[in-house]
């Protein structure tokens, strides 16, 4: 079983909904950080000024690649706007984890459940 | 190559760069980073705590909050992750909750910009 790393950019003002809709599903470790960025509409243009660094906050969390689909659809439906979604709404990336060690107790760790696991 | 990327407790910073530095790794990035660990609480309660409400705040204690912490992200050869690892390991390990995680990841390729140089001589 292999570790899976899924980094998401949301808007800033979803953070905390996907803060809860992860801990709501059995996933509360999770790293916050402030980043600024623009996605491929090149930034939002109003009138002649383009802002092109557009604040957003990244949330990394380390599951098990078995819990990897529930956990995007987890954050995909916590940092949707509206029905549809919007531009700006954000993106996922997932990336695989060679190893994992806790600090406190010094070990690799090969049990995932130390990270959270899918509540049926 | 790998990333090696680790969170640590935000006082154990200056440690943690001279440890690197004595492991004879000198260049990292640094993070201002917000996190949780595994302690599950209720979201409903989390919400009535941040709100104020005193019951809610004592049912859930230290757990489900944030915490500040520094994300530190170093960019090694494969042979020196062990090092690293040991470093970082060595200096933050208080043997209490909240002492950090590290994870080491593939990554595929890094350039220098200065010199455009490609693979593990950029790095080193």
């Amino acid at each position: 079983m292999s570790l899976i790393m899924i980094r998401s950019v949301v808007r800033p003002e979803k953070a905390d909904d996907v803060m809860a809709a992860l801990m709501d599903a059995g996933f509360p470790a999770a790293t916050k950080l402030a980043v600024a960025g623009r996605g491929k509409q090149r930034g939002i243009k109003i009138g002649e000024v383009t802002y092109d660094e557009i604040p957003k906050v990244q949330i990394m969390t380390v599951v098990s690649e078995l819990d990897k689909d529930y956990v995007i659809k987890t954050i995909v439906d916590a940092a949707r706007t509206g029905g549809k979604g919007n531009f700006g709404d954000g993106k996922i990336f997932v990336s695989p984890v060679d190893e994992m060690y806790t600090i406190s107790s010094g070990v690799k760790e090969t049990d995932l459940s130390s990270i959270g696991e899918a509540r049926p | 190559m790998k990333e090696v990327v680790a969170i640590v407790r935000m006082n154990k910073m200056n440690q943690t760069k001279k440890a690197l530095t004595d492991a004879g790794i000198a260049a990292f990035f640094a993070h201002e980073a917000w996190g949780r660990g595994k302690g599950l609480v209720n979201s409903i309660v989390a919400a009535g705590a941040a709100q104020g409400y005193q019951e809610a705040a004592e049912v859930l204690g230290s757990k489900g909050k944030l915490f500040a912490k520094r994300m530190i992200t170093v960019v090694v050869p494969d042979d020196k992750v062990s090092g690293v690892v040991d470093a970082i390991m060595s200096v933050n390990k208080t043997g209490q909750a909240g002492d950090g995680k590290i994870f080491v990841l593939p990554l595929y390729d890094s350039v220098r910009v200065r010199t455009g140089e490609t693979g593990n001589c950029a790095i080193e």
